[in-house]
């Protein structure tokens, strides 16, 4: 009984998925319905990814180049955010004053989504890579910083007098139990981070860019190839799947003891 | 009677003005240390600011141009918030609804909604329904995830407890699993805001003709800083009075799960 | 091997239960040939050490977990999933916490379909009985970890329940609490008659409430004896009988304990 109705379950799920490739296809190549300009049918798409491998038409560049160039900017802008903004976080949240000094400029910061400082970034530093770059800190910067501001917060009272009891020094006990406790929340604020990098890098390269995946699918839009577009979007969307694997595999292996 | 002030509270009021009046201070002599005339002065973004408030910018003042796109959210949101919270929920709960609608899910959640906007454009052109259905994407995601997983962790014990207590199988699912997943959907709800608030600017800012989003990129065809500063601002305070009501909303229906209040 | 298969006054039945988890290299046995009898409208304890499977037990004659082997009746009828007519305390209290105490305590009756004037009377009627007049609109969390049983004893009650199932229902209150708790479950019993099965590890509660004590072994589980309490109540902690009781008991559960110790 037990194992026939995971099996049901099973089948429900691959139907599901081949019902959804079978509608694309009939609407797209067999039936017609939706024009190639706007949905192209999946076996295009299929040709398109093969042929964007070697191929720089319409875009000018190779699907590895804009891969690499997307990657490039992303995960720089990334590492930069999580270097300062988690050194940050914890000095917000363990010295008083400077939270008190910093907080509300920051809190005023944060409501302020990062793609509106593009078209600013892109004044005072053109089109290249350091506007991008920019952008992408920024948006990776602000989880960070909150994430790790909420961990070091949620370090009990309790734990931080047993350290002091111990004679635990104030450094110490930061080092030793603050940031432990907020190991968790870091990580957290880091995938969301890398999430918010990779989204607001598409927006960068959507907006002024010569390179990378954000370009390729705008420019698929102005020429009207709807293959290259959706080719971009699932390359994007396996790009960023692999990205927060990782992390989650990073998290599993430091995160000791649960959360 | 005089109200006491907490010295506490006092030093972090105090310790809050200073902080954003050093910052202007700190930008004000900038400008003036360099002389730039690329950059505009604290003094000029205020100014900006209140003017664009009453004069037009284009077909609007700002405030037109942020209820047009408060409204455009308000309509992908919606849609988003009952299409979301209901396959969420569903989920959740039928193992067969999980079954056929899990790995699809599943394989189209990591596309980041923005990399949507070319395609969206391409379907549905340059209007009102293209960002619709974008802000309808990017807030379709945390609602059904959170909805999921609230419904998918409902206490084991609880269920037990209403069967115990005579509930039927959909009664189970409407007064057990639903309610004790609302925690879940309103952090859902939160995300899904700032998120759709986001892509709402990243549509407008790639292609429209008003709207908070546009007002920055026509400040920049035409290289007026002051005015894209101001409107940041303008996006930095509609975005806090956003995230205040959902608190407030929170606060005042989540009774129940809140402690001290 | 029981005598007390009295067909006439039993509410409950359970004949030959086993119950083992399935592990790794072999099925790992927690309770071995529980074979009794609930009779009617008596308060019975189910006495034993810790870790010793008296809530699997509970569970088992709830219908929530179903026994390996062996079978339970409950009026006649075998018990195969979890009923209205067998409520249920739980150590946990397991509250609805998005409902007030009202709506707590009406859930039952709500979800079966009782007209709105009995179950506004019927609901007004428990939460009186338990003591919480006053708190109906409040929220559980806003309530202490005594008051918070309270409801889960009303919530209980109210469902006019043939059987009343209470799992350590008082093990996660403290000492004081815990004690106006058992005089007021006493009280409300007495008020209210209903067959009461009652798990604890705590040996004054079992002999302040029971009518009839069943001491259960560790590990697996098995019964080792039975008690009858025949003290007059409202009892006190300091009669030479509970005394005497306590320590009688207190003396069998140490052997028992000793033996499974003793063993590898």
């Amino acid at each position: 009984m037990q194992v026939s109705k995971r099996f049901c379950l099973k089948i429900v799920s691959a139907l599901s998925i081949l019902l959804f490739l079978l509608i694309w296809y009939l609407t797209t190549d067999v039936l017609k319905t939706v024009p190639p300009t706007s949905l192209p049918s999946p076996i295009k798409v299929c040709q398109t990814f093969v042929e964007k491998l070697h191929n720089t038409a319409p875009d000018g560049a190779t699907l590895g180049v804009h891969i690499l160039a997307s990657l490039q900017v992303s995960l720089t802008g990334f590492t930069l955010g999580c270097v300062i903004g988690i050194p940050l976080g914890i000095f917000m949240a363990w010295f008083h004053r400077f939270d008190l000094l910093t907080k509300p400029v920051f809190d005023f910061l944060r409501t302020i989504p990062p793609i509106a400082f593009i078209p600013i970034m892109i004044i005072l530093l053109g089109i290249g890579v350091l506007a991008k770059a920019s952008i992408v800190f920024l948006s990776a910067f602000i989880p960070c910083v909150i994430n790790t501001y909420t961990g070091i917060k949620a370090t009990k009272p309790v734990h931080i007098w047993v350290a002091q009891t111990f004679g635990a020094s104030r450094m110490r006990t930061l080092w030793k139990v603050a940031v432990p406790t907020a190991l968790p929340f870091i990580f957290t604020g880091m995938k969301v981070s890398l999430n918010a990098a990779w989204t607001s890098l598409l927006a960068a390269e959507m907006l002024g860019s010569s390179k990378g995946l954000g370009f390729m699918i705008q420019m698929g839009r102005l020429l009207i190839r709807a293959d290259v577009v959706v080719v971009g979007m699932i390359t994007i969307g396996f790009i960023g799947f692999i990205l927060s694997a990782i992390l989650d595999y990073l998290e599993t292996t430091f995160v000791k003891g649960g959360a | 009677m005089k109200k006491r002030i907490d010295p506490k509270r006092m030093e972090s009021i105090v310790l809050g003005i200073i902080s954003f009046l050093s910052l202007l201070i700190l930008w004000q002599t900038a400008i003036w240390i360099t002389g730039t005339t690329r950059f505009p002065s604290p003094t000029t973004v205020i100014v900006r600011f209140f003017r664009a408030l009453v004069e037009p910018i284009g077909p609007y003042t700002v405030i037109g141009h942020v209820a047009w796109s408060f409204s455009r959210v308000f309509v992908g949101y919606s849609l988003a918030a009952l299409l979301g919270i209901t396959l969420g929920l569903t989920m959740g709960w039928f193992p067969y609804v999980r079954a056929a609608f899990k790995p699809l899910f599943d394989l189209l959640r990591p596309i980041a909604p923005l990399a949507w906007i070319p395609l969206a454009i391409l379907w549905m052109g340059i209007e009102e329904k293209s960002k619709y259905f974008l802000i309808f994407v990017a807030s379709f995601v945390p609602f059904t995830l959170n909805a999921y997983a609230g419904s998918i962790k409902a206490d084991r014990q609880l269920i037990g407890a209403a069967k115990m207590l005579g509930a039927k199988n959909n009664q189970l699912f409407f007064k057990i699993v639903v309610p004790s997943s609302v925690p879940q959907i309103f952090s859902g709800a939160q995300v899904a805001l700032s998120n759709a608030w986001m892509t709402m600017l990243a549509a407008e800012m790639i292609r429209s003709s008003y709207g908070i989003g546009w007002v920055i990129i026509a400040g920049q065809q035409v290289n007026d800083m002051a005015q894209m500063i101001a409107s940041m601002i303008a996006i930095g305070i509609v975005g806090f009075l956003l995230a205040t009501g959902m608190r407030l909303l929170e606060r005042r229906f989540l009774v129940w799960n809140n402690q001290g209040i | 091997m029981e005598q007390s298969g009295n067909l006439d006054n039993s509410k409950m039945s359970c004949r030959n239960l086993t119950k083992s988890f399935p592990s790794k290299k072999q099925n790992f046995l927690i309770l071995d040939g529980i074979s009794f009898d609930v009779r009617e409208n008596e308060f019975l304890v189910l006495f034993g050490p810790g870790q010793c499977g008296k809530t699997t037990l509970l569970y088992m004659l709830a219908g929530i977990e179903p026994p390996t082997s062996g079978e339970i009746r409950h009026g006649g009828k075998q018990v195969l999933e979890p009923d209205s007519s067998r409520a249920v305390v739980y150590q946990t209290m397991a509250l609805f916490s998005w409902l007030t105490v009202k709506g707590n305590v009406e859930f039952g009756p709500k979800a079966r379909g009782v007209s709105k004037e009995r179950r506004e009377r019927d609901t007004q009627h428990f939460i009186d009985l338990v003591g919480l007049t006053g708190f109906e609109n409040s929220y559980p969390i806003q309530l202490s970890g005594g008051m918070k049983q309270r409801v889960g004893i009303a919530r209980a009650y109210c469902n006019n329940p043939d059987v009343l199932l209470m799992d350590e229902p008082f093990g996660h209150l403290d000492a004081q609490t815990r004690y106006m708790m058992q005089e007021s479950l006493e009280k409300i019993w007495q008020n209210e008659k209903r067959t009461v099965v009652f798990v604890t590890n705590n040996i004054e509660e079992a002999i302040f409430l029971a009518d009839r004590i069943i001491l259960l072994s560790n590990c697996p589980s098995r019964i080792c004896a039975e008690y009858d309490i025949a003290l007059p109540r409202p009892r006190s902690v300091m009669d030479p009988e509970f005394l005497r009781l306590r320590k009688e008991i207190t003396a069998a559960m140490d052997r028992v304990v000793d033996k499974e110790g003793g063993q590898p």
